[in-house]
């Protein structure tokens, strides 16, 4: 008697309509971010991360409802007497009030996570592709070199925008609902474009500097040892050059994450005399040098994939 | 029927180094054994079967389909489709689960989202890994890491599989079992396959044809059973007591003797006119015994030996 699973067993033919390669790119994103968050080790950093979105949060609503309420108003903090108003001071230096800078200086510190990150997961992503021979699983199928880089850009930059964009949106959206809304959002559309095009830029630096860095060293220790060299050593280099030996503020393009900001806060048309700017350089120049990294790692990526052997 | 392989002087060079010199051969579909030595130019005939690299000179056809062009064209995307390429190397995804890594490969030939899902867990049934699925691909042992390889490369259903050193690294239960597939899906389920391997004995178990090429040169294609032709004049000859004087007594007669093989064994080329009743009267005659007499047939293995080392076969 045939048992009522043996076709199940057996071999089937699969006919279908088959997609562009374009949508294998899909495809490997997601793979990308189910890799990054099967990680255990990096919910910490994502717990930070959304700590860091809370206080934004939290202390914009803090803020604005001192402000409108009760900044009059006195509390005694001990038997001293303080102004509610006196009591956010220590905020001042984050522009809690809905402004450019509020959403320049959230993402500059959401990305500070984003960086670690990714430097613990370039060769989760990346590099074990190389290390462990999988670049012939994905390049012996019907898709072309580029749809490799660009799924794995992909998976990165929805990453990056999960951790940046989108938590900024959340801000810009909360902040709107605490002014006047319908003034508030039209009056700043522009730092919603800001916002988006900050995140976009994040996205292609940050994406094509991981893969090709995870490319050229493929394990993880040398991968952070790099990513705190772009990071840590080139603004350090770059304040003690600066700072301390007065060098032109030119120097401070060594620093990408400052060169990022600058970038970042022309997108959101921040007023670059406040918010101590003073001494950086202009952001069309930090742009060059961004650009010009790009277009380095673009052209190293080029070379090295084309050179991979999938029937060695 | 469109044959599955159809070379017309296909050659192919690197610079100075000709790895494939003007190879024109015509196999009809069915289980290919694709052998050769290190640096024969099957890898080189691998790539250019796959679409990576174009050949220099020449034309060929893979079940139809224009071989050719240059590597990230609609046309090579095509011919890929019609493979499922087994790997010799890992080529895992390691962090992925058996079923997520069979599911991307799905994707990555263009099947849609659900539908690769829904055939990653009938492949993995069939190649028995379905207990295995959730499992991280790293922790597969050897053999399921390669029945995993290979349902990858089956995930969209193609017409042809090349299989690059399929049974590499499997212990002999593992590789009868991956040789049992291998044939089960050529012949049950009428797959073309590629077999590239260094080891003959896996070509003699499932091609049905062979090709061999060395130095970028064809140097032999046909069915095993034409190429391992049957010899009624030679024989392995297992003797007892004097081996020695057997063989010298053997030698002034004009019987000629082929490579020593075992201490016991001899084996025997008999001249027209001779019988084997003449090799049990010539060790009688010099005080040996005969325990067996056993047909001689040529093997896969010599005939590649001599394919390699000297020209066509």
């Amino acid at each position: 008697m045939t048992n009522p699973t043996d076709p199940l067993l057996r071999y089937r033919p699969w006919k279908g309509e088959l997609n562009p390669p374009v949508y294998a790119s899909l495809a490997m994103a997601r793979s990308s971010l189910r890799l990054l968050f099967r990680r255990k080790v990096f919910w910490a950093l994502y717990a930070l991360a959304l700590m860091i979105f809370f206080f934004f949060f939290y202390a914009q609503y803090l803020v604005v409802w001192i402000q409108q309420q009760a900044a009059s108003q006195t509390v005694s903090v001990g038997a001293v007497p303080v102004r509610l108003s006196e009591l956010t001071k220590f905020l001042d230096k984050l522009n809690l009030n809905g402004s450019p800078h509020t959403f320049g200086n959230f993402i500059w510190f959401e990305g500070h996570i984003v960086m670690i990150v990714l430097a613990f997961a370039g060769a989760v992503l990346v590099g074990n592709d190389f290390h462990h021979g999988s670049l012939p699983f994905y390049l012996s199928k019907p898709i072309g070199r580029r749809h490799y880089v660009l799924g794995k850009l992909l998976g990165i930059g929805a990453f990056i925008n999960l951790m940046t964009t989108i938590p900024a949106l959340a801000l810009f959206l909360q902040a709107g609902l605490l002014y006047e809304w319908k003034s508030y959002y039209v009056d700043n559309f522009p730092v919603l474009l800001g916002i988006l095009a900050y995140g976009l830029l994040l996205t292609v630096v940050l994406s094509l500097l991981m893969v090709a860095t995870s490319v050229w060293v493929r394990r993880t220790v040398p991968l952070i040892m790099i990513w705190s060299g772009v990071f840590i050593l080139g603004r350090t280099v770059a304040n003690f050059l600066v700072e301390v030996q007065n060098f032109s503020p030119l120097w401070r393009l060594v620093d990408l994450w400052n060169d990022l900001y600058l970038i970042g806060l022309w997108f959101l048309q921040a007023d670059f005399g406040s918010n101590n700017l003073g001494s950086n350089p202009e952001p069309w120049q930090a742009a060059i040098v961004v650009t010009v990294l790009c277009l380095a790692c673009l052209l190293y990526l080029r070379k090295r994939i084309q050179a991979v052997e999938i029937v060695s | 029927m469109t044959p599955l392989l159809d070379l017309d002087n296909l050659s192919r060079t690197f610079g100075a180094h000709r790895a494939l010199k003007g190879l024109t051969l015509r196999v009809p579909q069915g289980l290919v054994g694709l052998l050769g030595p290190n640096g024969a130019g099957k890898s080189t005939l691998l790539k250019i079967l796959m679409g990576l690299i174009e050949p220099t000179s020449g034309t060929g056809r893979l079940l139809d389909v224009p071989l050719g062009g240059d590597r990230d064209t609609r046309d090579n995307w095509r011919l890929r489709r019609l493979i499922g390429f087994m790997p010799e190397a890992d080529a895992l995804v390691p962090g992925l689960k058996g079923i997520e890594y069979v599911a991307l490969a799905g994707e990555l030939y263009g099947m849609p989202r659900k539908q690769a899902l829904r055939r990653a867990h009938e492949v993995l049934t069939y190649l028995d890994l379905d207990e295995a699925r959730y499992r991280a691909v790293e922790t597969y042992s050897a053999g399921m890491k390669q029945r995993a390889k290979l349902a990858q490369a089956l995930v969209h259903d193609p017409a042809v599989l090349l299989l690059d050193e399929p049974t590499s690294g499997l212990d002999p239960s593992g590789r009868d079992k991956m040789l049992n597939l291998i044939r089960e899906l050529g012949s049950l389920h009428g797959k073309s396959i590629i077999v590239s391997t260094h080891l003959l004995a896996d070509v003699q178990a499932v091609c049905e044809r062979v090709v061999i090429i060395a130095g970028g040169e064809l140097r032999g294609v046909g069915t095993v059973d034409e190429l391992c032709a049957r010899r009624d004049d030679r024989f392995r000859v297992r003797v007892g007591g004097d081996k020695s004087h057997f063989e010298d007594a053997l030698k002034a007669v004009g019987i000629e003797m082929i490579l020593p093989t075992a201490a016991t064994e001899l084996r025997v080329v008999l001249p027209p006119g001779r019988t084997t009743l003449d090799l049990f009267r010539i060790a009688a005659g010099c005080g040996a015994s005969i325990r067996a007499v056993l047909r001689d047939d040529v093997t896969l293995d010599e005939l590649f030996r001599t394919a390699t080392a000297t020209g066509a076969a």
